[in-house]
């Protein structure tokens, strides 16, 4: 820098001199002015002179006032403490004529950009006695300007109703102090554009143009109107489809089949895209790393049909060089780096790369995921740069359920998705309700051996004391070990095998005499108790206080169970958490005899359809079913085997509130589910945003109506000693249980049509489901709200 | 059957056409041209350049790339840059051996368990 | 949210009304630091100097202040804040007698935050370059041998990074890329522990492909310069497996880069 004594500085009084000799680089013409100009844009001086004196520099500076305070009148919408960031006269900063009429506009386009368009700003100072000056900034909101409508032109195909609902900008209506959607804003318009833009080329309007967007502000109205003017063209269908390839080796015709549309369809813009993807994969596949795929359409503009041409030729030579990962503060590096099919030194393949992207982002462990490129250190080498931003990947869930009888049962559970940054799953879950109480602990290593299988365990106990639904308890202790095996992308195997031990009591005590029949309980069991109480009748005795049925008492005590069997998953869902689209289908089978007690064959299946119907609606198709069959010696099924379903099968339905049932007790029939051998169920559900309310509220709708049936009880009726003839129950003088059990096992079609609101509440999604019972079995148990939420931390 | 991705190329993609214009004698430039930068050399203008190209094959997602074929060609060249001569190392060649499992011991903070997990429930809103 | 305000018909917003807002002397809030700085109170402090520092913008007192608020910053363990003021400070007052102070108070609060290997180490990165920022431009320093020393150890960590992805594509048997990670160690961080590791991975890839000589030279090399490393003792015993020994071709590139380094 300059020698200090090369620049006297004069008339400064709060400023050091050596602070502003710092901003001299030198002593020519040019730098001078470089320094006058940067003194100018402290807002320190109003006033900066430069004169030469001899061989040094006379700088005189006329310093600014200091503002006192700088404050705000008027201001509802916008916080002070927000303004106050934004506005360049700082409380105790210089006070600068220009700096305050800059920051005059700044605070118009603050307000303009969240909806005031016609906000007035004006200011002005205050002289102190101090010598000091306060900035008051005045502000009059003035009413919220937004969109007031939104029009069309040129649209013959679809409705403007339809193209306003692509739209993310709406227009302003009665709640619109709530909405933030209809503030008129040029660049969400333009994205909207894009969206309109994306939907006709979807449909086959190929030629699609915007002409124009005119914006009129229309003061009394105190809005704007937005007139978007579009030519849509004619609609488009595929008249042929060729794939050209200048590759030795590569037939046409092989590749035919990796097209996803074909001539007559209607022209889709995605499609087309999604041909190309799959063409480069093939061919990438088959040798020829560097090949590019060049989609053309020629249009014929009379016939209104185009031909698409798909053009393969070999792109250019280039490898890859690094892949550098950056940003994984938590995720270790070769969790993300395994993700990539190609590594370094491999021929760059876009295809491959895009891959690795989705499936780093279906990891769940980062906020963003991106993956660019730079030239590497020769034209044939290029380097991918991996960027990714780590995000909490630990939940804490919270769910219960709510019966109108029996009140909460809560769920509390803790999960962390990316352990220790090393991509492993923990889970530890706590059970407490009024009838249910365990604790299960659950790890998943998915890279066993750097191998794609994954490997994990389970170690559960479960205490269900669900006396509302049943009458008995249960206690379930073990452990399940599994691996999941990918066979494909979309395809997975996962094999396992899991011991439990699976106790029942029937409690009998004063306020549960579930088995006082056979061991009497003094002062609740009639015609037991110190004085021999009062005698059983026909409306008083044993069995109207509540009784387990027979079958429940003979599986008493406890049951080892230990089962081998695998699943097949085949999953093309979009996004695990909220899926719009996509197929989801599970086939379970359990072979249960390897040792311990029973010995049965079980197989269920579940299929999930999801299909976005329209931009955000989404319909779901759900069908489940499962049989179970016992054999070796006594081929009977225990109760803790069968199939116990309620709400998971109908919504509508208590746990455990279908099925075949032990009805020779009238009084207590509701607590004595007995469990199918058969289930089939079918559900049809549509889910949607809800209309008028802002999206940022984060609330859905869905209306359902499911169907399903649970039969074929394959336990033993007939208890009575030494199997003769069944012994009637309530026979007078004892009226205490007869030898048989008196089933009920109807297969009727249970089914329930309901609504639910879904809510992205800040506490995570929560689910409230309300569901009508339309057809039900006489002694099915319902159950008609219920509601589940867990959060994300 | 199920092949998954079945046999891919990894590496340099080896061309003979281009192969065949390498001849003693070729000047390192001829070499950059024909054959594209080497995926490994000795220093620049060093003595060797290697073009490593393997066949990886994938019967399952799940199973690790079995390595079905693995080239390397070598091109020597005399200390004038002139093509000296070209060898070919197949899979035959190759040792197969596990590697050893020490390494140097690096610094740097470890995630404490506790830490991590109470970090990411700080973040709870 | 904001929308809610909209409906809120009491606030009419704030009145102004004229306050004068008290003065306090420079040398009181500077104490008032000071203070706090003995009472541990790193981020108490740091707020103290905060204040000198708006108080009396563009003036010697600000300068002090903004150095202490840096120093009181790391104390208090608050890496990110520091830096930000500690890079303030120097862009402010890059020939103060004290900026080679706040481009190590930078630089040690990037080092505090370097982590394992596995993941990124992007602060080993800054810190490496701060602290050579510091020995070439202060070379008078009183922190020149903390820097060089920490330059070492950054050097040494970077290296490692690259020695774990190579080792990653090794196990892969992606020898292309384990190859050239492992010449970058050898190529950019030769001084540190990791080149013996990287001459004898050197030893395994080249094996693997079948270029034995290679191999013989990473190992005469690596044998010539660590003749009592563990991997020197593992790359010999590879080599004999084979009935190679380890024999440095000259020309080799590996004898090339060390020759003319280690000379």
């Amino acid at each position: 820098a300059v020698p200090a004594s090369a620049i006297v500085v004069e008339g400064n009084h709060r400023v050091d001199a050596d602070t502003i000799r710092t901003y001299f680089q030198g002593t020519d013409e040019g730098k001078v002015n470089d320094a006058v100009r940067s003194l100018y844009a402290t807002g320190l001086f109003s006033d900066v002179r430069v004169s030469r004196d001899g061989g040094r520099i006379v700088v005189h500076v006329a310093e600014n006032g200091v503002i006192n305070r700088v404050a705000f009148e008027g201001n509802k919408k916008v916080k002070s403490e927000q303004l106050e960031t934004e506005v360049t006269s700082k409380t105790r900063g210089p006070y600068s004529q220009a700096f305050v009429a800059a920051d005059v506009q700044r605070i118009q386009e603050i307000y303009r950009r969240s909806g005031n368009g016609n906000a007035k700003v004006t200011s002005r100072t205050v002289d102190l006695p101090n010598g000091r000056v306060d900035v008051v900034f005045t502000i009059d909101e003035g009413s919220k300007t937004g969109v007031k409508a939104i029009e069309f032109a040129g649209n013959h195909a679809y409705s403007s109703r339809k193209l306003r609902g692509i739209m993310t900008t709406t227009e302003m209506n009665l709640i619109s102090f709530l909405k933030t959607t209809d503030v008129y804003d040029p660049e969400k318009i333009s994205s909207d554009e894009d969206l309109i833009r994306r939907f006709y080329l979807k449909n086959g309007y190929a030629d699609f143009r915007i002409v124009g967007t005119d914006v009129k502000f229309d003061a009394d109205e105190g809005g704007y109107n937005v007139l978007i003017k579009i030519e849509e063209g004619a609609q488009y269908t595929v008249s042929s489809v060729r794939v050209d390839t200048q590759i030795p080796g590569v037939t046409s015709d092989s590749l035919l089949p990796f097209l996803k549309l074909s001539s007559g369809d209607t022209y889709d813009g995605d499609a087309v895209q999604k041909s190309v993807e799959a063409l480069t994969r093939e061919v990438a596949r088959r040798g020829f790393a560097f090949a590019e795929v060049k989609p053309r359409g020629d249009r014929n503009n009379q016939a209104h049909t185009v031909s698409i041409a798909f053009t393969i030729d070999e792109g250019p030579r280039v490898y890859i060089e690094r892949i550098n990962v950056h940003g994984n503060t938590r995720t270790r590096e070769y969790v993300i780096r395994r993700e990539f099919d190609i590594g370094e030194g491999d021929p760059y393949n876009k295809v491959l790369i895009d891959k690795a992207e989705r499936r780093l982002n279906s990891l769940g462990f980062f906020k963003k995921v991106k993956i660019t490129n730079q030239p590497g250190s020769s034209p044939d080498r290029v380097i991918v740069d991996v960027d990714v931003e780590d995000q909490p990947t630990g939940s804490f869930g919270v769910s219960g359920g709510y019966s109108t009888s029996d009140g909460f049962i809560a769920e509390l559970s803790v999960s962390e998705s990316n352990f220790l940054g090393r991509g492993q799953f923990v889970k530890v879950a706590i059970q407490e309700g009024q009838n249910a109480r365990g604790i299960d602990f659950s790890f998943t290593e998915p890279y066993i051996l750097d191998t794609r299988i994954a490997a994990g365990f389970d170690l559960f106990a479960k205490q269900s004391d669900n006396t509302q639904y049943t009458d008995y308890r249960t206690f379930v202790t073990g452990g399940t070990l599994r691996l999941g095996v990918p066979i494909t992308d979309e395809f997975s195997i996962s094999p396992h095998y899991s011991i439990y031990n699976t106790r029942i009591n029937i409690p009998d005590t004063t306020s549960y005499p579930y088995n006082d029949c056979q061991f009497p309980v003094n002062g609740v069991t009639p015609g037991v108790g110190v004085l021999g109480g009062t005698p059983p009748t026909l409306v008083d005795n044993c069995l109207t206080n509540g009784e387990a049925s027979l079958a429940i008492k003979q599986a008493q005590g406890s049951t080892l169970t230990s089962l081998a069997g695998f699943t097949l998953d085949y999953n093309t869902l979009d996004n695990r958490k909220d899926p719009t689209s996509g197929l989801f289908i599970e086939l379970r089978n359990d072979v249960a005899g390897l040792g311990g007690d029973s010995q049965f064959v079980r197989t269920s299946g579940d299929l999930r359809y999801y299909h976005g119907i329209f931009e955000d609606i989404v319909g779901i198709v759900h069908l489940q079913g499962g049989q179970i069959t016992g054999f070796g010696s006594e081929s009977q099924l225990r109760i803790a085997d069968e199939f116990q379903l309620g709400p998971t099968l109908v919504r509508g339905f208590a746990p455990s509130g279908i099925g075949p049932r032990d009805i020779s007790n009238l009084a207590a029939y509701k607590y004595n589910p007995l469990g199918g051998s058969t289930y089939f169920g079918a559900s049809a559900e549509v889910q949607f945003a809800i209309p008028y309310l802002p999206r940022d509220l984060g609330l859905r709708g869905a209306l359902f109506s499911d169907a399903g049936t649970l039969f074929g009880y394959q336990g033993k009726t007939n208890f009575t000693p030494g199997g003769g003839a069944c012994v009637a129950s309530l026979q007078a003088p004892t009226y205490t249980q007869g030898t048989c059990v008196q089933v009920r096992d109807s297969a009727a079609i249970r089914s329930s049509v309901g609504a639910s609101i879904l809510w992205a509440s800040p506490l995570g999604p929560i689910r409230f489901d309300y569901a009508y019972a339309l057809s039900k079995d006489k002694y099915d148990v319902t159950q008609a709200f219920r509601f589940s939420g867990g959060t994300s931390f | 059957c199920l092949g998954y991705d079945g046999e891919v190329t990894r590496g340099y993609v080896v061309d003979q056409r281009s192969l065949d214009q390498v001849k003693p004698g070729s000047s390192a430039e001829q070499v950059l041209v024909v054959l594209g930068t080497p995926s490994t050399t000795s220093t620049v203008g060093g003595t060797a350049w290697y073009y490593i190209s393997q066949t990886v094959d994938r019967t399952f997602a799940f199973s690790a790339p079995a390595i079905v074929d693995q080239r390397v060609l070598a091109v020597y060249f005399s200390r004038d840059k002139k093509v000296e001569r070209v060898a070919n190392y197949g899979l035959q060649d190759g040792k197969v051996f596990d590697f050893i499992s020490r390494t140097t011991p690096t610094g740097g903070a470890e995630q404490g368990f506790v830490r991590n997990l109470f970090r990411s429930l700080m973040r709870f809103t | 949210c904001s929308a809610l305000d909209t409906i809120n018909p009491f606030g009419a917003g704030e009145k102004y009304e004229t306050k004068i807002l008290a003065e306090t002397p420079a040398t009181d809030i500077y104490d008032q630091g000071l203070a706090r700085l003995q009472k541990k109170d790193g981020a108490g402090a740091a707020k103290k100097f905060a204040e000198l520092d708006k108080q009396y913008p563009f003036s010697d007192w600000s300068r002090k202040g903004l150095m202490m608020q840096t120093y009181a910053n790391y104390q208090a363990g608050d890496y990110d804040t520091a830096i930000t003021t500690g890079k303030h400070f120097y862009q402010l007052y890059p020939n103060a007698p004290d900026a080679p102070y706040a481009l190590y108070l930078q630089a040690m609060s990037y080092y505090q935050q370097i982590p394992d290997v596995s993941r990124d180490q992007e602060n080993a990165a800054k810190a490496l370059d701060l602290f050579q920022q510091i020995v070439t431009k202060y070379p008078s320093s009183e922190y020149v041998d903390d820097s060089k020393y920490k330059i070492q150890v950054t050097r040494d960590q970077l290296a490692g990074k690259e020695m774990s992805t190579g080792r990653f594509y090794l196990n892969r048997r992606n020898y292309t890329a384990a190859i050239n990670r492992f010449r970058e160690v050898l190529a950019k961080y030769q001084t540190t522990r990791h080149t013996e590791e990287a001459l004898e991975r050197l030893t395994e890839a080249y094996l693997a492909l079948g270029i034995t000589g290679e191999a013989q030279t990473a190992a005469a090399v690596l044998g010539h310069n660590f003749p009592d490393s563990p991997w020197y003792k593992d790359a010999f015993a590879k080599l004999q497996a084979d009935g190679l020994e380890p024999n440095e071709d000259p020309t080799s590139w590996i004898s090339r880069t060390y020759h003319k380094v280690v000379g």
